[in-house]
């Protein structure tokens, strides 16, 4: 199947519509909640979190015996929540810094998890196949009743969010004053740690527990490029995380042997590439333009305050120079030369340079703007 | 015990001590998030490395996977430089990215093979005794034993050749770089070092164990003690202690050895992070509570200081004016009354003539802030705890 069957099978197609519908609202919901892990400088929170859902998982199934995927997701949040707030206390209370908590979390619950999932292969019942797709995370597994469920999660995330969007605006740019204000930041706090759970929660099922990160990160990453506005950023990354889900979930279908989880990551990775580079503000491409041109400029200042210094010593400013002056100094090129021409600091006779008026001034304007700074 | 129990055990304590050196170090760099993210991204590494190879035992794929976890931390760094996020935010975006490509280049190309993300990811120490080396027709023991035998030679080796260049650059790398050590050398050799035993390791124990094996022994140590010589025996001690009893619990549950080591370096760090002496979650609970005792007895003292009316140094007084609870009122009457600090006739508090002097003092600290003040009252303050 190619991309255009894709697109023309999608709406009429049951499974492809659940799977596209489940990774765009997933993408927008991670993207939403995403930016505020980002600017909280939380950003391996979900990396962290989504180990941490793995032994809640297997506890969940231990004590019901049955995979329902409500259960499962309930026993996910719970040991997410755990590990969440386990890593705030290790960074509270002991000296040991927030990337030894986040790494010790992550590796102590996976590792119990796994712990957990042998124990639970051995045992008779046969029920037990398919927990593991968790670990890596199947699209294709998505049915509409899990899409209902994002959904609704999502729905409820944005109220939250639009009700107390004061809140948390507040509370991520100045936690303190947020507190001297009367505002409750511990519950403020709680809440929106908690939405950051339960969205990684959700994604396990579809792109698994090493590529959540990714999915909560890399939308808000890019989305942080191109705006210094929260709402405007907020959006963008739910919009860029939407779309992710969707051409991912495209490119995946399209080809034979294509896991849908990878192939979101990578997209979103591409939207992070892109506006890394190209973010009028802040990429890299238009800052190394403008740091051309700035070198440009301060090249183009020295040659003519050099003239000037040159011209100063004459009565008579315009009188003319010999260019092989000039080769005493460093900056001078040609090309700097002909945009002094340009410019029409300076004229060309022959072998010979002059400054015009313009130029005098403008050299002029130039070193006591420098001598005054200098003060 | 059969030998290949002995083997195994002797390769998880193995692993644990070539994990815990350098995990020490990167406890200590703050860079502990490092190593997971390098566990991850060796995968295209590998894989790209058995393409090439197309032999999975071959040396090259741990040269391979290791190189990769350097273009890890060096696209981190790269990224992290151009000011546009921060560097947890640059470690998530680099190795999920990665670890992608790896997983898709598997599904794409490697089917048929011997090569699975579970595998890589969680590993099977169990199997490892299986895998021999034979020298010339002679079996020498276990591969595993061999490689991950190696790589702590070498990074023991290191370890003692570069130890104070190591220690200075850890704490203070600004005095590392004007004594002439280059703390870029030194912090990629850490990676190196870091990556090559992530890889050594991870085929025998999977990469998720890996991590815990570099974090979590050395940060209980770190709970313990602030000696980097000792601290560094400790996360050896506690790595090998569940690397032999996570294999003993493992045996009698019948579930994977890398799990079960892993919850026992878990429950060695809960006990500590509870019960550890000075940083233990109990003892800080304990002093804050102390503090903030001395805190309100401090209170208490300035508030009888500026008072000499009755009405406003009566018992009762402390409930409604200083807004106390009756238990915590009753403590700070007790101790204050224990060390002499006040007397309380007819319900009425005065402070004794010892009172008086610590509380004159306490003013003029507060007053000037000079430290010379302090010192007396640290000493009248430690009799408060008895």
């Amino acid at each position: 199947m190619d991309i255009t069957e894709y697109f023309s099978l999608v709406f009429s197609d049951y499974t492809l519509r659940t799977i596209t519908l489940g990774t765009a609202i997933l993408g927008a919901v991670t993207g939403m909640l995403g930016s505020f892990a980002v600017l909280r400088k939380q950003s391996l929170l979900g990396d962290a979190i989504s180990h941490a859902a793995l032994p809640g998982i297997a506890i969940a199934f231990l004590i019901t015996g049955a995979k329902d995927s409500n259960t499962l997701l309930l026993g996910a949040l719970v040991s997410g929540l755990i590990g969440t707030f386990w890593i705030r206390g290790i960074v509270k209370k002991t000296h040991l810094k927030s990337d030894t908590a986040l790494g010790l979390i992550l590796s102590l619950f996976f590792g119990f998890g796994m712990l957990l999932l042998t124990f639970i292969q051995k045992q008779p019942n046969a029920n037990q196949a398919g927990l593991d797709k968790y670990l890596f995370g199947q699209a294709a597994t998505l049915v509409e009743s899990d899409v209902w469920l994002m959904a609704i999660v999502t729905g409820l995330c944005l109220f939250v969010l639009l009700l107390f969007w004061k809140e948390f605006k507040i509370l991520l740019f100045d936690a303190d004053y947020t507190k001297t204000l009367g505002f409750n930041t511990k519950i403020i706090d709680i809440l929106i740690t908690s939405f950051i759970v339960l969205a990684i929660v959700l994604g396990l099922q579809t792109v698994g527990v090493v590529l959540m990160s990714a999915m909560l990160l890399a939308p808000a990453a890019a989305a942080r490029q191109w705006t210094n506005s929260l709402s405007t950023m907020v959006l963008l990354a739910a919009v860029f995380g939407a779309f992710s889900g969707v051409f991912g979930t495209a490119i995946s279908a399209s080809q034979t042997n294509l896991s849908t989880g990878p192939v979101i990551v990578l997209v979103a990775s591409v939207f992070v590439f892109f506006s890394f580079v190209f973010s009028p503000s802040r990429g890299l491409l238009f800052k190394q333009i403008r740091v051309i041109k700035n070198r440009r400029d301060l090249e183009l200042h020295k040659t003519l305050s050099f003239m000037y210094h040159i011209a100063e010593t004459h009565d008579n400013i315009s009188h003319p120079h010999a260019i092989k002056l000039l080769n005493n100094f460093q900056g001078y090129t040609k090309s700097t030369l002909q945009k002094l021409v340009e410019k029409d600091y300076v004229k060309l006779e022959g072998k010979m340079w002059r400054l015009t008026e313009t130029g005098f001034n403008t050299a002029a304007n130039l070193y006591t703007k420098q001598s005054t700074d200098d003060e | 015990m059969n030998s290949a129990q002995i083997e195994i055990q002797l390769i998880a304590s193995l692993v644990a001590i070539a994990c815990a050196i350098p995990g020490t170090f990167l406890v200590l760099r703050k860079m502990a998030m490092i190593s997971d993210a390098i566990s991850h991204s060796i995968l295209p590494g590998i894989v790209i490395g058995f393409f090439i190879t197309h032999n999975l035992n071959s040396p090259l794929l741990i040269l391979f996977a290791a190189f990769t976890g350097i273009i890890t931390v060096v696209l981190v760094e790269y990224i992290q430089k151009t000011g546009l996020v921060k560097e947890d935010t640059a470690i998530g975006l680099v190795f999920p990215a990665l670890f992608s490509i790896g997983v898709i280049l598997i599904a794409k190309n490697a089917n048929d093979v011997h090569l699975d993300v579970d595998a890589v990811l969680l590993g099977e120490l169990a199997f490892a005794p299986f895998d021999r080396l034979l020298i010339s027709g002679v079996d020498v023991g276990p591969k595993a034993l061999w490689i991950i035998g190696i790589i702590l030679l070498i990074t023991v080796t290191l370890l003692i050749a570069f130890f104070k260049e190591l220690k200075i650059s850890t704490f203070d790398a600004g005095l590392a770089a004007s004594l002439g050590f280059s703390p870029a050398i030194i912090h990629y050799g850490l990676m190196s070092v870091a990556s090559v035993t992530t890889v050594g390791a991870f085929d025998a124990v999977g990469a998720i164990l890996v991590v815990a094996l570099m974090i979590a022994p050395a940060a209980t140590a770190y709970l313990l003690t602030t000696d980097l010589k000792r601290m560094l025996a400790l996360a050896i001690s506690f790595g090998v202690l569940s690397a032999i009893s996570g294999y003993w619990f493992a045996h009698w549950l019948d579930a994977s050895i890398a799990g079960s080591i892993t919850t026992m370096l878990g429950l060695i760090f809960l006990l500590v992070y509870l019960f550890a002496p000075n940083k233990g979650i109990i003892a800080v609970m304990y002093r804050e509570k102390q503090q903030r005792t001395e805190v309100s007895l401090l209170t208490f003292l300035l508030h009888l200081k500026n008072h000499n009316e009755f009405e406003e140094r009566h018992v009762n007084h402390l409930r409604e004016h200083i807004n106390w609870q009756k238990v915590r009122a009753k403590t700070v009457l007790e101790l204050a009354t224990k060390n002499n600090m006040i007397i309380v006739e007819n319900n009425i508090v005065s402070l004794t003539e010892k009172g008086d002097k610590f509380t004159s003092k306490a003013i003029d600290y507060i007053i000037t802030n000079e430290d010379a003040q302090i010192e007396d009252m640290k000493d009248d303050f430690f009799l408060f705890r008895g």
